[in-house]
């Protein structure tokens, strides 16, 4: 699967145009008008609203006007359209992604100590070839120094989940 | 007082054994930031703030900024060793700087950045002190209007003069707009755009943003790319720095002129980004007969370099006079002299003299360390990227959001680093700019205020921001800077020519 320009243009004004019609219809309901005092609280988000939803039809209109060209041009013998995300960038990019998800959901759940330590070793482990013992290390020498660094030297408690407690760290 | 003897106390100010351990700490935290892939300066001031809670404001700002300019050189150095820019700013000196460095005189190429890039930077805080009594006092004449006339001019130059599509600059805009809006209105009090979530009750924090934006989305352009390191040795012989340094006198003309280009777009809202292209292009189409650009010419480091470390650091002055910041980075900044109870502007001189004049004097010092600790410790650096990225890549990720995390201790904020890292990730594939987005969200909150107490003034005329000269002026300016950059054929031709990668 191959994702191409035209498809993220495309996709990412969509996205855009949303956010300012979710922005600009949840200002109506704090009132866009005025009153006594001035602009009603909904006024500027409303109006920037409209602005972003203008701006991203633009870029929709522009991005379907490219990809026209483009596939004009490719057959009239000319070059095509770049491949904007290959099989094997889409891969990549999903294999870390994923990891870091888990990583976050990890995080909630076991702390943000846990969490590292697992995500840097099962990341060394598999992706770096280490061996799992240094991995390991890697992961728990990088989460000490954290806490050195927040809890010790900053005094900035960092998300603690239910092992910390075990260890007596709170 | 005048600006003289307002230098000499911010020195008595800067120069502590506190302060000068903060500036030798920031700039190699700086270093460290710069170098690895994923950390940039906006997001390593973003990750920092939190730890300056404990600070005071002086001591914070001196730490930040130089962890700015450390950043800096650390971009340089990853672009001349190993092809690839630590920072965006530094792209431009990969085109000549990595040829030179791969045909054996990696010390002269990293010598003449580093000079370069001090001799900017001393330009740029020159300038900052001669101006910034008067821009302060100017701005003491503004009102509700006139900041506002400010802040349009701010995102216009920003829409009319950057390098991406104006619509799509605008979308960015719009969006860190409307991001800045979410949550409880300071000036009416009521919830906006919350849509019933109460973790957004607070707002969203623009340091959670920057972290998302730039860190993780930066992670993901990185990876997918696939990691190649090839470096190339970067031993520092002593006696080759020395050698360069004496040629540097040489290239006057080129240094003056990037630093005087540094000093226009750190000004205006251009930023170090467009600064150095700009400077990299006018230096090849300056140049008289010689060895090509981007096989290792000197000019073609030097011109760079110089005009991204003068923009970066005139970038304070529009930020402490004005509260208007012309780059990510310095809106970063802003956005934590705010969190420090500060308001940036020009009652800022008037109230905080030490605080200001603090910084403008550490910005010399901490320039100073920073080419001779980069120097020195390239060497070191260097090898932080021959960590595989493995390792390196899960840990940065594991530093963006224990960083989110300690904004405001929320876990909702690290769901939000996840999000923006993937809209900071399409952004820049598919050319959106994401520093208006990051200027906005810091600006949205002022902005508005400021129209609408233009508003309340005016009683709903739009006719107040063309009320007297100044204002009309401001937004003369600003109308200009949006339609004039894109009219013109000839700016649209002069941009085709600066190579962008």
């Amino acid at each position: 699967m191959t994702v191409r320009r035209f498809h993220a243009e495309i996709g990412t004004a969509l996205v855009t145009g949303a956010v300012g019609a979710t922005a600009a219809i949840g200002a109506t309901s704090l009132g866009y008008g005025w009153e006594e005092s001035g602009p009603q609280p909904g006024y500027f988000p409303f109006y920037v609203g409209l602005i972003l939803i203008a701006a991203s039809i633009w870029n929709l209109v522009s991005a379907v006007a490219a990809h026209r060209q483009a596939s004009a041009d490719a057959s009239a013998g000319g070059e095509a359209e770049e491949p904007f995300l290959g099989r094997e960038h889409l891969d990549r990019i999903g294999r870390f992604m994923g990891a870091m998800v888990v990583f976050v959901i990890a995080t909630l759940f076991l702390g943000i100590y846990v969490g590292s330590t697992g995500y840097i070793a099962y990341s060394a482990w598999r992706q770096g070839k280490y061996r799992p013992i240094s991995a390991l290390a890697m992961g728990a020498g990088f989460a000490v120094s954290l806490y050195v660094i927040f809890e010790v030297i900053f005094r900035i408690p960092l998300l603690k989940g239910p092992i910390e407690p075990l260890l007596g760290i709170y | 007082m005048g600006n003289f003897d307002l230098l000499m106390q911010g020195f008595g100010v800067a120069i502590t054994p506190m302060h000068l351990l903060l500036m030798v700490a920031g700039v190699l935290m700086g270093l460290v930031v710069g170098v690895l892939p994923g950390l940039g300066a906006p997001n390593g001031v973003s990750l920092l703030i939190p730890l300056t809670f404990s600070l005071d404001p002086t001591s914070a700002i001196i730490l930040l900024s130089s962890m700015y300019w450390g950043a800096l050189f650390g971009g340089s150095t990853t672009s001349i060793l190993f092809n690839i820019p630590g920072e965006p700013s530094s792209v431009a000196t990969t085109f000549d700087g990595y040829p030179m460095a791969r045909s054996g005189e990696s010390t002269r190429a990293l010598t003449l950045a580093f000079m370069s890039a001090g001799i900017g930077a001393l330009t740029g805080v020159i300038v900052i002190t001669l101006l910034a009594g008067w821009a302060s006092n100017f701005a003491l004449r503004f009102g509700a209007p006139e900041y506002f006339a400010v802040y349009f001019l701010a995102f216009a130059a920003f829409i009319g003069m950057g390098s991406a599509a104006p619509m799509k600059t605008l979308v960015a805009l719009t969006t860190g707009l409307l991001l800045s809006t979410v949550g409880m209105d300071t000036i009416t009090g009521s919830v906006r755009l919350t849509f019933g979530y109460s973790e957004l009750l607070s707002g969203i924090s623009f340091l959670v943003v920057v972290i998302g934006l730039f860190g993780i989305g930066e992670l993901l352009s990185t990876v997918q790319e696939g990691l190649r390191f090839r470096g190339v040795a970067s031993r520092i012989d002593l006696r080759d720095v020395l050698k360069t340094i004496a040629e540097l006198p040489r290239y006057w003309a080129t240094s003056a002129r990037s630093a005087l280009i540094g000093i226009w777009m750190g000004i205006t809202p251009g930023g170090p980004t467009a600064a150095s292209f700009m400077s990299y292009g006018i230096a090849r189409s300056a140049s008289r007969k010689g060895k090509a650009f981007g096989t290792g010419r000197p000019e073609g480091i030097i011109a760079p370099e110089t005009a991204d470390h003068s923009a970066g650091s005139c970038a304070m002055l529009p930020m402490l006079a004005l509260g208007v910041p012309s780059s990510a980075t310095a809106a970063v900044m802003m956005g934590g002299l705010m969190i420090w109870g500060l308001t940036p502007g020009p009652m800022l001189f008037a109230t905080q003299p030490d605080f200001v004049w603090g910084l403008i004097a550490s910005m010399y010092v901490s320039n100073l360390i920073g080419v001779v600790l980069v120097l020195a410790t390239v060497p070191m650096f260097a090898a932080l990227l021959r960590i595989p990225f493995a390792v390196i890549g899960p840990m940065i990720v594991a530093i963006c959001f224990v960083g989110a995390y300690t904004v405001s201790n929320s876990t909702f904020d690290l769901w939000l680093v996840l999000l923006f890292g993937l809209v900071g990730y399409l952004f820049s594939k598919l050319d959106y700019p994401i520093a208006p987005l990051v200027l906005a969200m810091v600006l949205g909150h002022k902005a508005e205020n400021a129209f609408h107490q233009s508003m309340v003034l005016s009683d709903g005329s739009l006719g107040i921001f063309f009320a007297n000269p100044l204002v009309s002026t401001i937004m003369a300016v600003g109308i200009a800077l949006l339609v004039v950059p894109k009219v013109l054929a000839f700016g649209s031709r002069f941009r085709r020519r600066i190579p962008v990668e």
